[in-house]
């Protein structure tokens, strides 16, 4: 850490007008893209319809005059699917920025410690192993078992890693990261396993794995939904913190955070957050890596400003990308945000020096 | 299942090896017996998944979700009441510029939806995912699941669809036809010696899939007059085990959708220079056959008896002169 840097008053954030700008911006910029993502789909139900459709169920305005099936399309498939990938966006660079912050490590992403592998072995078993079939649909809180799994199979893996990872003077950051890593491989394995043994399914678990909106629905959203946006709030309250570790542990320690505690605290959360987003819609990639970088970038490393424009940016990145998705016939998402991401990343590394984490 | 359409790798890979598992599984077929409402003109079906479904009335508008399906609807006369299909449907040919709403092994609700169907016919087995299956009921569309695992099975299919669309005695007709030309191929073959036979689905770094213990191919194979290499279940062998089999005769579906396999002389060459494939007794023989009619063989349609067909004449060409 620079002398200089420490140096700089760490509370005093981004002004109110850039603040202002930012989120303004970005905000408008997401609610274009869901504007155009309901309106774009693959058959031929277009904007006007796709606007009064979207004004009589939510607000009762007018009255019917398009066929049945256009407000299915629009009402149960694509606003679900847009409302969808904004959760799951918003939820992974939000969980992808604490992850970099908390580890200070600019490869961190949202699944680095076992999230990603944890879900995808619970939705795998629960996709194969043939008594559990019979009560998907059956549901749990309007969730597949697959859901419920994935869910579950996310948040138990990050437990574990943080167990593993715990030792007497508290839980060092490369220790988590090994852990983390040698557990995912562990739990991927398992998943291998399972994808060789899977015979005939062996197409829904890929499909699972490439991650995609398809299966957004209004129940798996009320599911999710709480839990990102909950997540979000707290994690949102402790920006100073976040700010603090930037640091380094021992000076955050200096300026009063109890470290171990905002470690655990802050994981949970994301650990919380990615692991919904996982149960909508499979592992998508890129989406918790590169959102975070990039707004670094532009915009600096406070997180007062830095978490909510994760949020709307990743959230308007990741409805674009399914927008695109769905046009270039229905590929997962998952492609599309590491095809397009990828290359833009790159070329932004290109143009700066490195990606900045510190201030 | 298969076509010789190019597709991504990937789509390819999961398709062959859908196509060699299919009939590795264990969902059950329950006979039909629709019970009519003469009150309401409603039908209720069981499908091959156990399932009741209520049908308000014959259905009108069917959207099918598998090409074996789609085969079924057309040979009851019923292809323009189809309003929507897959990628992968290539026959009869007025069903390709059907729109499609399943891209890439992938069902594409929303179109799905605007082809506004009264019967979705889908594949059993995660062919057709559960989830997707519920998500299209919530919808308000009945959905058939149709997961034939033997001929029996595909008889009963095609009367469940001709009780679907009130086409029941063309059904009944078509079946019977069937079952002439199932026959007429067991007298053919009857009192051969079956030879050892490997039927090769798909083959990648030493590992062949071909028709898995118990499976639908490996019962047609011996109706055919085949002694069929199995493997496993799932029908997959390493090359260690395919040389403990060494089977007598190489019948390779993969030439239908591999032209380099497709003449007889370079499919011999090329198999020869798999490790180990040069000692099966089989290509010391050279009874190693380019088989190209897979798509036939594979889906479990009405053509399945041309599958059959073709299968017994590559097996036995003496008794079909």
């Amino acid at each position: 850490m620079r002398a200089a840097a420490a140096a700089r008053p760490i509370t005093l954030g981004p002004s109110i007008g850039r603040s202002t700008a930012v989120l303004g911006g970005g905000a408008l910029l997401l609610v274009a893209v869901a504007l155009v993502s309901v309106a774009v789909g693959t058959t031929g139900v277009g904007a006007a319809d796709a606007g009064a459709i979207v004004l009589h169920r939510l607000l009762g305005i007018g009255s019917p005059t398009w066929p049945a099936a256009s407000e299915t399309i629009i009402w149960e498939l694509r606003l679900p699917r847009v409302v969808g990938g904004m959760l799951v966006g918003a939820g992974l660079a939000c969980a992808g920025t604490v992850f970099q912050a908390l580890l200070r490590n600019p490869m961190a992403d949202p699944y680095v410690i076992g999230t990603a592998a944890g879900a995808s072995l619970g939705a795998v078993a629960a996709l194969l192993v043939p008594g559990l079939l019979p009560i998907v649909g059956v549901g749990w809180l309007g969730l597949g078992v697959v859901q419920v799994f994935a869910f579950v199979g996310g948040v138990v893996a990050v437990t574990v890693v943080f167990a593993v990872a715990r030792g007497q003077g508290g839980t060092p950051v490369v220790t988590l990261l090994l852990a983390g890593y040698a557990i995912s491989s562990l739990l991927s394995a398992g998943v291998a396993l399972l994808m060789f043994v899977s015979g005939d399914r062996l197409a829904a678990v890929v499909m699972w794995l490439l991650g995609s909106l398809g299966g957004a629905s209004w129940p798996r959203l009320a599911f999710a939904a709480p839990l990102i946006v909950g997540s979000f709030v707290l994690i949102l309250l402790r920006w100073r913190r976040l700010n603090a570790l930037l640091l380094g542990e021992e000076q955050a320690g200096h300026l009063g955070v109890d470290v171990e505690r905002e470690k655990r605290i802050l994981t949970g959360l994301a650990a919380l957050a990615t692991s919904a987003g996982v149960a909508i819609s499979g592992t998508i990639g890129f989406v918790g890596l590169v959102v975070p970088h990039l707004l670094r970038f532009a915009f600096g490393p406070d997180h007062r400003l830095l978490l909510p424009a994760s949020m709307v940016y990743g959230a308007a990145l990741l409805v674009l990308a399914d927008l695109g998705a769905r046009v270039a016939g229905g590929i997962p998402v998952g492609i599309v945000t590491a095809l397009l991401g990828a290359p833009f990343f790159l070329w932004l590394l290109r143009r700066s020096l490195g990606p900045r984490l510190a201030p | 299942m298969g076509t010789p359409r190019r597709t991504p790798t990937l789509a390819r890979v999961t398709l062959l090896l859908i196509a060699v598992l299919v009939s590795a599984c264990t969902a059950s077929s329950t006979p039909s017996s629709p019970s009519q409402s003469s009150a309401t003109g409603s039908v209720t079906l069981t499908d091959d998944a156990g399932r009741e479904v209520t049908l308000a009335g014959p259905a009108q508008r069917i959207v099918s979700l598998a090409p074996s399906n789609t085969e079924i609807v057309c040979a009851l006369d019923a292809c323009d009441r189809l309003v929507g299909v897959t990628d992968f449907d290539n026959f009869p040919t007025e069903v390709v510029d059907l729109p499609k709403v399943v891209v890439q092994t992938q069902v594409d609700l929303e179109r799905l939806v605007a082809a506004e169907p009264d019967l979705v016919l889908a594949a059993g087995n995660e062919l057709t995912p559960s989830s997707v299956i519920e998500r299209i009921e919530d919808l308000g569309v009945p959905v058939l699941v149709l997961y034939p695992e033997s001929l029996d099975e595909v008889y009963t299919d095609i009367e469940l669809v001709g009780d679907a669309i009130d086409r029941r005695a063309e059904a009944n007709e078509l079946v019977d036809g069937l079952r002439v030309r199932v026959a007429a191929v067991e007298d053919a073959v009857a009192g051969v010696s079956a030879p050892l036979t490997l039927y090769e689905v798909f083959h990648a770094e030493g590992t062949t899939y071909t028709a898995g213990e118990g499976s639908f191919l490996a019962s047609l194979l011996a109706l055919a007059g085949a002694e069929p290499v199995t493997g496993d279940a799932e029908g997959v062998m390493g090359a260690e085990e395919l040389a403990a089999a060494d089977p007598e005769l190489i019948l390779l579906g993969t030439a239908s959708y591999d032209s380099a396999l497709a003449d007889p002389a370079a499919a011999l060459d090329a198999v020869r220079a798999r490790p180990g494939w040069g000692e099966l007794t089989a290509v010391r023989d050279g009874n190693v056959v380019p088989y190209l009619a897979d798509i036939v063989t594979t889906r479990p349609g009405p053509r399945i008896v041309d599958g059959l067909e073709a299968l017994a004449r590559a097996i036995h060409p003496d008794r079909f002169d």
